[in-house]
C-alpha cells in the first residue's frame, strides 16, 4: 500500500518497457487499478509503441540490398586499397618530377617557408584526410614499427611517433605528403567518439618557439618549432584539449631528437 | 574477422529499420547504414569492440546521423520525406491511416535526442542498459528522455484526437 503511493512517472515508463522486477511490477499494477487516468496514459504509451512498430517494423523484414552486405563491403574495400596503391605510385612519380624541376629551377625563387605556410598546409591535409572513412592513412597504426622507420627515413629525422592513448586518442596511422620544400609526415589519431586530430611534421631547422594557436574554417591548429622539426596539430576540438595533445606530442618528439 | 562480419550481418535489418525511422527516407537510411558498416569494419581493426556488438553499431550510426544533420543544417537543400513510410499491407481505414501518419509526423517534431532514445527502446526493443550505452548517456538521462518523448507524442497526437474520434 505504501509502495503504490510512491509510483513515479519513471516507474510507469519502466513498467511499459518491462524493466521492473516482479514486486515493483505488482505495485504498479495495483496503482494503475486505482487510477484510471494514469492507466489511460499507460495505455496511450503502449499504443505509441504499437504504432511505431506498425510504421517501421516491416523494414527489418525487407530483403537487404546487396550493397549492405558486410562481406561485400570488405571485398570492395580491398579493391579500393589496391587502386590507391597504384594512385600513390603515380603520385610519387609526380613528386620526383616536381623535385627535379624544382632543382632545375633553383635560384629562380627563394623558398620562404613561413609558419603560416606550414599551418595552412597542415590544415589542408587535415581537411582532406580526416573525413576519410575508408583509407585515411597509408600505413595503419598497427604497423607502428614500420611506420616509424619509413617516415623517419623519408623525413631524414629520428621520429618517435607520439603515444596519445593516455589522452584517449589512438593512432590511426600515417602518410607521407609533399610539402613546400620537403616531404611531410601526417599522423592521424582518433578517440572513441571518432573525433580525429592530425599531427603534421616537416623537417625544418630553427630556434624553438612557443606553441601558437590559429583557427579558421572550424579547425584549430597548434603549431610549434622543435629543434629540427616544424609541427602542427590540427583538430576540431577545444583549445585546451588540443594544447594538452600538443604538449604530449612535443614531449615525445623532442625526446626522440635527443637520442 | 569473418565471424565478426557474420555477427554484423545479423544486425543489418535492425539498423535499416532504425535508420528508416530516423530519416524517413529509404535511400538516406541505407546510405547511413552503409557508412556505419564501413566505419565499423575499419574501426574493428583498431579496436575490437569490448562490449556487445549491437549498442556499439547503433552508437556509430547515431554519431554519423548527427554529423549528417549538422551538415544538412548548413546547406539549404531539403531531402524529400516519405509521407507514409509504406503502403499498409492490409487496407486500413482512413482513420487508422491518419493515426499512423500523424504519429510519424509527431515523431519528427520531437527533439532529436528524444526521438533517438524512444526509437531504441520502443522500436528496437533495447533494454535501458543497451540503449543508454548506444547513446553514451547515463540510464537516468535515457529514462527522462523517453518519458518526455512519450508525453510530447501523446499531447501532439491527442491534440487532434477528439476530432478523429468524432468522425468515427
Amino acid at each position: 500500500m505504501s509502495d503504490t503511493n510512491m509510483i513515479t512517472e519513471t516507474d510507469l515508463n519502466a513498467y511499459v518497457d518491462g524493466e521492473l522486477d516482479p514486486a515493483k511490477r505488482a505495485a504498479v499494477e495495483a496503482y494503475l487499478a486505482d487510477n484510471p487516468a494514469e492507466s489511460e496514459r499507460v495505455a496511450a504509451w503502449r499504443d505509441q509503441t504499437a504504432t511505431l512498430r506498425a510504421l517501421y517494423g516491416h523494414v527489418a523484414d525487407e530483403a537487404v540490398p546487396s550493397r549492405l552486405s558486410p562481406h561485400r563491403l570488405v571485398i570492395e574495400r580491398r579493391h579500393r586499397m589496391m587502386r590507391s596503391v597504384t594512385a600513390i605510385a603515380a603520385a610519387l612519380v609526380l613528386v620526383v618530377l616536381g623535385g627535379v624541376s624544382g632543382w632545375v629551377g633553383r635560384g629562380l625563387t627563394t623558398p620562404n617557408l613561413t609558419e603560416a605556410t606550414l599551418v595552412s598546409e597542415a590544415e589542408a591535409a587535415h581537411a582532406l584526410y580526416a573525413p576519410e572513412v575508408l583509407h585515411p592513412v597509408e600505413v595503419s597504426g598497427q604497423d607502428g614499427a614500420h611506420l616509424t622507420k619509413w617516415l623517419s627515413k623519408r623525413l631524414d629525422r629520428t621520429l618517435a611517433i607520439p603515444d596519445l592513448s593516455s589522452a584517449g586518442f589512438s593512432l590511426v596511422g600515417g602518410r607521407l605528403l609533399p610539402a613546400a620544400t620537403s616531404a611531410a609526415a601526417l599522423l592521424m589519431y582518433e578517440n572513441r567518439d571518432g573525433s580525429r586530430v592530425t599531427l603534421y611534421i616537416v623537417p625544418k631547422a630553427g630556434a624553438e618557439t612557443a606553441m601558437r594557436f590559429s583557427s579558421g574554417g572550424g579547425l584549430t591548429a597548434v603549431s610549434w618549432q622543435a629543434e629540427t622539426l616544424g609541427c602542427v596539430l590540427v583538430g576540431n576540438l577545444p583549445r585546451e584539449t588540443l594544447l594538452g595533445l600538443a604538449k604530449a606530442s612535443y614531449g615525445s618528439l623532442d625526446s626522440a631528437s635527443a637520442i | 574477422m569473418s565471424s565478426f562480419l557474420d555477427d554484423i550481418e545479423t544486425l543489418v535489418p535492425a539498423l535499416r529499420r532504425y535508420a528508416r525511422a530516423l530519416t524517413r527516407n529509404t535511400d538516406q537510411a541505407d546510405d547511413l547504414v552503409q557508412d556505419c558498416l564501413e566505419r565499423a569494419i575499419t574501426k574493428q581493426s583498431l579496436w575490437r569492440p569490448i562490449g556487445p556488438l549491437r549498442p556499439w553499431l547503433f552508437k556509430i550510426m547515431i554519431n554519423l546521423y548527427r554529423n549528417d544533420r549538422r551538415r544538412q543544417r548548413n546547406s539549404p537543400e531539403q531531402e524529400t520525406l516519405d509521407v507514409l513510410p509504406f503502403e499498409p499491407a492490409t487496407p486500413a481505414t482512413q482513420g487508422a491511416r491518419l493515426a499512423l501518419a500523424e504519429t510519424a509526423a509527431a515523431l519528427q517534431r520531437l527533439p532529436a535526442e528524444q526521438r533517438e532514445a524512444l526509437l531504441l527502446v520502443a522500436l528496437e526493443g533495447m533494454s535501458y542498459a543497451e540503449a543508454a550505452s548506444a547513446l553514451d548517456i547515463p540510464q537516468g538521462t535515457l529514462m527522462s528522455r523517453i518519458g518526455r518523448a512519450r508525453e510530447a507524442l501523446r499531447t501532439m497526437v491527442d491534440g487532434t484526437g477528439p476530432r478523429l474520434r468524432s468522425v468515427k
